[in-house]
């Protein structure tokens, strides 16, 4: 409203927005500079940043890693000015990829790492070295559910398996007792809760479910929930956490930072937290590189069995060429991936999007590969 | 095209040899003996100009179709051609279940004529009431905040829509899918495991069938105040009551229009995608159950909403084959509406792009100034026969049969 009268004249809009920008650009920089002072006390894994480079970033992908993206692009941003970084979140980890093989990006997030097909024709835009699958971010697929008078659920990774492939129909059944002694369970139907679209955190859990309960998940890892039936299917992780919440004798899974207010279920009595996410990485994820300097994670589940590791831990990539076409290009890609991947990038990410950090053995081979980027 | 920009570019030497050798057309060149031919008037460059902007823009919306109709043939070509088992990129992720692309698009396409026909049953008959009220009931103006407010609802994004449907209308529901499951399960179409989230097809339906009334409400509104006020004045001389009146005068003469108003609503329910993306919880298969959580049949727009970002190539292309189809059934819809609407006497497609603001020439009467009413009748009635498609006989046939 007071704008409305100030912008009576063009000069003083002009003003008015002038000031408005100002106001915007230094609260801005002044959120960020208390995130990163915060965490300056930790030790840096990469080299200082260099301030003085400047140009653009056009990157996308992965809508698991856009929180954040958004917290590392404003923490570089206060060190490094001249850069501008735009993450399009609105593309998912396959449209990421896609507009990255195209040439349009110059990193793409993703929460699966490039298929065999894909570095392939990856060698098209970044020569014979292909692209490099880089692990930043880490956070833990979480369980949600909403049973009215069970406050505390722990569900087995087998009963999580029946739950999913809808073998068990009723909260009371014996192998959630099984799970949950001295809890009464109500006889509630169970409803399932899946994503609607495609997702990185599907393919993740599916994974998880199809490696750690083969016997009773006979569905192969797929990015699109692979079960018919009594499913709700929700779009978006917020989706599936307002259904859960919505319903009664809900149960969904959804990325841990995206959760909210809602009750996770531990998984064999683990709760989850960014330091057993974080063990959970260490002690499981084995590199299966595609090409030279290529990180690509695979987890062993049967590894993750400690009452300190988180079962189901997400990963997901940022992808950048071994060899870029346009070596300025290279240059800022290599100091905003740097700074993702030090452990003060680590740590805003942890602070403001509630991700896991990566574990610094890992973040050490990051930077090692992204020295070898061209 | 190039002689036209040529002439375009030099208008004001062409005038001016126009102005100077009127008459003598054989002596000024070429150019001028072309000028000349266009009957000897001056034409000036503002002419050219304006007519080659809207031959343009007529040129250019059909070469806009054309082309979306052609990319959207090509790009599905490759996934219609494939082996949808066999091919690496369709047998993962959300193709993973189907044979080949017809078995994947079939039930899509039952799923989004199905909610739009759902839509339609709820948002049909509610359009075409507000606009008889608007039209005909309320008081002036209480009829135009009324119109104003209805106009209002099309303005609003459709995903405030799906976040409300969401929020809202999901757990309203709940208690209604409950009761209808217990006590009317037995009939197919609130069969199945009711739902407890609310994320069925007749929530996103409802929605959607608030999201049309604007449409249908509004061109309806439209259609009703053309109805002459003779007509209605007739009726009520007669003694027809108001309900008998709109039966008799009203609703003839609007039918076609109504039809058209309904198709146009279908129209715009067949494409709409987020509302339903965010509401519905989707499975691609054929099911005709309202109340369920996991057997609403998806529709195309918001499949393709869903699956768009992480699709293979392939499965690019069969989503954009998919929405070829919609592309084909919203073809068929509009010329439907076409058909019904030709089909009628000419009268409501003659007066329905008119617009309220050049009624009929009965419209024109003040209301309950009968003298002069009749006057005008009469001298509009005299000249009705050089003048076909002014206005249909129908709605007199019906005066005729109040009388008795």
């Amino acid at each position: 409203m007071k704008f409305k009268n100030v912008a009576a004249t063009g000069a003083v809009f002009l003003t008015a927005a002038l000031a408005l920008s100002a106001c915007s650009s230094s609260s801005t920089g002044t959120a960020s500079t208390t995130a990163s002072t915060g965490t300056a006390s930790a030790a840096a894994t990469s080299a200082p940043l260099d301030a003085s480079l400047t140009g653009t970033i056009t990157a996308g992908g992965s809508s698991a890693q856009a929180n954040a993206e958004t917290a590392w692009i404003t923490a570089y941003n206060a060190q490094v000015k001249g850069v501008t970084v735009n993450y399009d979140k609105s593309q998912g980890s396959g449209g990421g990829v896609t507009n990255w093989l195209a040439g349009s990006y110059d990193f793409a997030g993703s929460d699966a790492p490039l298929k065999a097909d894909q570095q392939t024709s990856a060698q098209a835009i970044c020569g014979t070295g292909g692209g490099l699958n880089l692990p930043v971010y880490l956070d833990g697929v979480a369980i949600i559910y909403k049973l009215d008078g069970v406050t505390n659920l722990n569900l087995s990774t087998d009963t999580l398996a029946k739950i999913f492939s809808l073998a068990i129909t009723t909260w009371n059944d014996p192998a959630i007792a099984a799970d949950n002694p001295g809890v009464t369970l109500p006889s509630t139907a169970i409803t399932t809760v899946a994503r609607s679209d495609g997702s990185g955190t599907t393919q993740n859990f599916t994974n998880f479910l199809s490696a750690a309960a083969p016997s009773i998940w006979t569905n192969p890892a797929s990015n699109a929930w692979p079960i018919t039936g009594n499913v709700s299917s929700q779009k978006g992780g917020s989706g599936v956490v307002q259904a859960v919440g919505a319903g009664s004798g809900t149960i969904g899974y959804a990325d841990h930072s995206a959760i909210g207010d809602a009750t996770a279920a531990t998984i064999n009595k683990v709760e989850f937290s960014q330091d057993a996410a974080t063990a959970a990485f260490a002690a499981a994820a084995t590199t299966v590189p595609t090409g030279t300097g290529d990180l690509s994670q695979k987890f062993d589940y049967s590894k993750l069995t400690g009452t300190d590791v988180y079962p189901i831990p997400l990963v997901s990539y940022q992808i950048v060429c071994s060899q870029f076409k346009d070596p300025a290009q290279a240059k800022l890609a290599k100091s905003f991936i740097g700074f993702v991947a030090s452990s003060v990038g680590q740590k805003v990410a942890a602070k403001n999007a509630g991700s896991a950090p990566i574990p610094d053995e890992m973040l050490t081979k990051v930077l090692a590969s992204l020295e070898t980027v061209k | 095209m190039s002689d036209k920009i040529s002439v375009q570019s030099a208008p004001p030497s062409s005038t001016d040899t126009l102005g100077s050798t009127t008459g003598t057309a054989s002596g000024g060149g070429p150019q001028n003996a072309a000028d000349a031919s266009r009957g000897g008037t001056r034409v000036r460059p503002g002419d050219f100009i304006f007519r080659f902007l809207s031959t343009g823009s007529a040129v250019l919306i059909m070469i806009i179709l054309a082309g979306v109709a052609l990319f959207l043939i090509i790009s599905a070509i490759p996934a219609i051609t494939a082996d949808w088992s066999t091919n690496d990129q369709l047998n993962t992720g959300p193709t993973a279940a189907f044979p080949n692309f017809w078995s994947y698009v079939g039930p899509l396409i039952w799923g989004t004529l199905w909610s739009a026909a759902i839509a339609l049953l709820f948002g049909a008959p509610v359009g075409i009431g507000i606009a008889l009220f608007i039209s005909h009931y309320a008081p002036r103006r209480l009829a135009s905040v009324l119109g104003y407010l209805v106009d209002l609802l099309a303005a609003v994004p459709s995903i405030v829509f799906g976040l409300w449907g969401i929020i809202v209308i999901r757990p309203f529901l709940i208690p209604l899918s409950d009761w209808l499951g217990a006590n009317l399960g037995w009939i197919p179409i609130f069969g199945g495991p009711v739902t407890t989230t609310g994320s069925t097809i007749l929530a996103g339906a409802l929605v959607l069938a608030v999201m049309i009334l604007p449409i249908i409400t509004s061109i309806s509104r439209e259609i009703f105040l053309q109805t002459p006020r003779l007509h209605e004045e007739a009726a009520l001389a007669l003694g027809a009551t108001r309900w008998e009146m709109i039966r008799m005068s009203v609703f003839p003469y609007a039918k076609s229009g109504i039809v058209s108003a309904t198709l146009l609503g279908l129209g715009r329910a067949l494409g709409e995608t987020m509302a339903i993306a965010l509401i519905i919880s989707p499975a691609i298969l054929v099911s005709v159950k309202l109340i369920t959580e996991g057997q609403n049949s998806q529709t195309i727009a918001a499949n393709i909403a869903l699956n768009f970002p992480i699709a293979t190539t392939l499965q690019r292309d069969a989503l954009i084959g998919t929405g070829l189809m919609l592309f084909v059934i919203s073809l068929a819809v509009n010329s439907i509406a076409r058909v019904i609407v030709n089909a009628k006497p000419r009268k409501s497609k003659k007066s329905k792009p008119a617009g309220p603001s050049t009624p009929g020439p009965l419209s024109r009467i003040p209301a309950g100034d009968f003298a002069s009413a009749t006057a005008i009748d009469v001298v509009a009635g005299s000249s009705r026969s050089g003048k076909p498609g002014d206005e249909g006989p129908t709605p007199e046939e019906d005066i005729e049969g109040a009388r008795y």
